[in-house]
């Protein structure tokens, strides 16, 4: 059903020119990794306890349950293994995939062609239809045809079939393409599109869901033209997988009925409209119900923050350090020397000159469909982290550095210190003052900037946020909790780096200018040369 | 005549085109003070620098025990902790306490013990009069006081020369008493000691010998007596007429 077209795939693709088969699977034999978004109802959703057979998340304390999940329970069930359901944004379900991170995707995912060129796919286990989803209050309410929607803003998901069935709908306007149904869902609400294209069965979830959407459908004629390709849903496997076979069979038993019935006990088991309570009300009952979560995943934000500052800084240092030192008079180590600097310049150069974001789809996927390796996502994140926090804060150490008194060198040259010796005793502790205002605010960069972590998958502060929205649809309530949160964090850092400072200062320059004014004899006594 | 030093021969020194130091020649024997004196720009803290290897010379040799501290592979930092130098800036270390920045070459290139350097830090803060302010960092010193610890952060590491490098012209007027004080006793005690200075009245009675220099040359060299009373060149008249008045 959906069709990725993404940037950061594309990024990828050149690393699907290895043939899966060489990449050595992460996982264990005994195990279905399946991976979805778990934010894709009714097909999976993420839900916080075990009910009506929901399957836990793999490093998480949640949940998963759905369309999907439920057939991923019928193949585990004949492939004997255990069912792990791996929580993958939607981008990066090929990758992961084809990296061996996971096994399967069952994550409403149609067998087109592009993706054929990557990953097999099983036979259909889902046949959907295409709807648009309005305000019910709205102009557009009462279509019934695509041709009904003359001066309607409508708009679909970014890299999802669904967006390029827009031109066909005569008179609309294609706003740009959003990245998940969520948003979608919010920018309805405010009124900024006035519809997007989706199918059925994410249409009955979000009209019970929010009482102000409403799902048109189309009769034959009056709907879009689609391919079969699109509107059908399919196992993703890689490619000459052995389970296929075996796979395809479950799927066969399964009549059209019973597809049907499942979907409806699936769609059925979402909640119902939320009742009409205060903004403050709902925001209250938000962190009455994810409290814990929150505080776990702002805990995961600044660990990753804290530990990525530290490394980064300490990364700093040395270059900063390599890069002051003279030429080493020995030929050879002149050489080396040389040599390392190039490294150095060009590490600093691309991990400054690229997003953080695409750094660490690279880095997490990449090492493990280019090296075998399979990294632990907490790992990945942070050594992504590190290593660009490492690449700004050398610049930063240069500057600190330049910022210490040629005298300072000079002296301590003076005195027969070698280069090692004067950084370590006297110029670090200098620059390391110096910089300090500067590593606070990469740390507060670090604490922002780490959301972004949640393409690979991190449950950091923002991808709470978006699980938990996902669920109860009041992206707004949601968020701006979110955001106090990370004000939070921010704020008391910024708060303590400052009482640091001033605490370093304070040893530094004790009683400051006031102390030149008393008399020597005066000076002295207070000076505490009697200690 | 006591025993030699530093000999420096033919010693060059050039900034691109800019030659400030042409063919030096000095010899410093051992209890010395020599005073170098001249107008701006003349080379003589060039030369002072030069010494030490903080500027590294275009050409010639410094001869120091026997060896050309200039050949290639003559392990520098060694050759500095024989001479001590004190700056016109002062340049403390700014991260340490007085205590610290006398006691940190000593433990980090003499390798003496904490306790030891400890002990020779505090003879010299005594001999400088700077013990009482231990504690206390350069921030929160007068230029004075902070010279003071230069010479007694200098001295810690027993040099054999202690250069000074004009370490009264940074100083407000009533600050500059107390440090040249304190240089007279070094003096007294037997010190090797060469000095640039725009100090005349110090350098005239401190010094065993003075060295006037101009534009990059020793144009005249003797006894502060044959310097200041006799000069025999016309610049160093000159000089001194328009030092002096």
């Amino acid at each position: 059903m959906k069709k990725i077209f993404s940037l950061i795939f594309a990024t990828l693709l050149v690393f699907s020119l290895v043939p899966a088969t060489l990449v050595s699977a992460a996982s264990d034999d005994n195990e279905l990794r399946v991976g979805m978004e778990a934010g894709y109802p009714p097909f999976n959703w993420t839900q916080k306890t075990q009910a009506n057979g929901a399957v836990k998340i793999d490093g998480s304390n949640q949940y998963a349950n759905g369309y999907d999940v439920q057939i991923a329970k019928k193949i585990a069930e004949k492939l004997d293994k255990k069912l792990v359901i791996v929580k993958t944004k939607w981008d990066g379900l090929l990758p992961a995939l084809t990296s061996g991170k996971i096994d399967a995707i069952i994550a409403g995912m149609s067998p087109t062609a592009e993706r054929k060129k990557e990953i097999d796919f099983s036979q259909n286990y889902y046949t959907s239809q295409l709807v648009v989803m309005v305000r019910k209050d709205g102009k557009y309410a009462n279509a019934t045809s695509i041709n009904d929607f003359k001066g309607a803003k409508i708009t679909g998901q970014q890299g999802v079939f669904h967006y390029d069935l827009i031109p066909q709908m005569i008179g609309a306007t294609q706003e740009p393409a959003m990245s998940d149904f969520s948003a979608m869902r919010v920018a309805l609400e405010a009124g900024t599109i006035d519809g997007y294209v989706g199918e059925r069965p994410e249409g009955i979830t979000a009209e019970s869901k929010n009482s102000k959407f409403k799902m048109i459908t189309f009769s034959e004629g009056n709907g879009f033209k689609t391919n079969p390709d699109d509107t059908q849903t399919a196992v993703g496997l890689r490619k000459d997988d052995k389970n296929l076979e075996k796979i395809n069979e479950v799927l066969a038993t399964m009549s059209q009925a019973e597809q049907t019935k499942i979907m409806d006990d699936m769609v059925g088991l979402q909640t119902h409209s939320d009742q009409e309570i205060g903004f403050w009300a709902q925001v209250g009952a938000i962190i009455k119900d994810n409290g814990g979560d929150f505080v776990r995943a702002a805990g995961m934000t600044l660990f990753i923050s804290i530990i990525g500052t530290f490394i980064g800084t300490f990364i700093g240092l040395l270059i900063g350090v390599f890069r002051t030192a003279k030429k080493s008079a020995n030929r050879a180590l002149a050489i080396l020397q040389t040599l390392v600097g190039w490294v150095i310049n060009i590490y600093v150069e691309i991990f400054r000159g690229t997003p953080m974001i695409v750094q660490a789809m690279v880095i997490y996927y990449g090492s493990a469909q280019f090296l075998g390796l399979s990294m632990d996502k907490t790992l990945a994140a942070l050594i992504i982290v590190s290593i660009n926090t490492g690449a700004y804060m050398s610049e930063i150490v240069r500057g600190g550095i330049f910022a210490v008194d040629t005298g300072q060198f000079e002296a301590a040259s003076a005195l027969g210190m070698n280069h090692g010796q004067t950084m370590r005793k006297i110029v670090l502790p200098q620059v390391i003052r110096n910089i300090l205002p500067a590593t606070g605010n990469e740390f507060v960069i670090n604490i922002k900037d780490t959301s972004v972590l949640n393409v690979i998958s991190i449950t950091e502060l923002f991808f709470q946020g978006n699980t938990v929205a996902q669920q109860n649809y009041q992206y707004f309530q949601t968020f701006t909790i979110i955001a106090a949160i990370y004000f939070v964090l921010t704020f008391t850092v910024t708060r303590i780096l400052r009482f640091v400072e001033k605490k370093l200062d304070s040893e530094n320059y004790t009683t400051g200018t006031n102390q030149m004014q008393l008399p020597l004899k005066e000076a002295t006594i207070e000076l505490g040369g009697e200690k | 005549m006591s025993d030699i030093v530093l000999d420096i021969k033919n010693l060059k020194k050039s900034f691109g085109q800019n030659e400030v130091l042409k063919d030096i020649h000095m010899t410093v024997a051992s209890g010395e003070v020599i005073s170098i004196i001249g107008s701006s720009g003349s080379g003589k803290s060039t030369l002072l620098r030069s010494i030490n290897l903080l500027e590294q010379p275009t050409s010639g040799e410094i001869i120091y025990k026997g060896e050309n501290v200039l050949k290639k592979g003559y392990d520098l930092n060694k050759y500095r902790t024989h001479l001590g130098m004190v700056f016109q800036s002062f340049n403390l270390f700014n991260n340490l306490n007085v205590l610290e920045n006398v006691i940190v070459a000593q433990t980090t290139v003499l390798k003496r013990q904490r306790a030891e350097a400890k002990k020779i830090a505090l003879e010299n803060l005594t001999a400088v009069g700077m013990d009482r302010f231990v504690n206390a960092k350069p921030n929160q010193l007068s230029g004075g006081q902070k010279q003071r610890v230069a010479i007694a952060r200098a001295l810690s590491m027993n040099p054999d020369v202690l250069l000074f490098d004009e370490p009264t012209s940074a100083l407000d007027p009533e600050m500059v008493g107390e440090v040249l004080k304190t240089m007279k006793e070094l003096a007294e005690s037997g010190l090797t000691m060469i000095i640039v200075t725009h100090e005349m009245d110090f350098a005239r009675e401190v010094s065993d010998r003075v060295i006037f220099m101009d534009k990059g040359v020793v144009a005249e060299s003797g006894t502060p007596e044959e310097i200041f009373v006799t000069p025999k060149e016309e610049r160093t008249k000159e000089f001194l007429t328009r030092f002096l008045s």
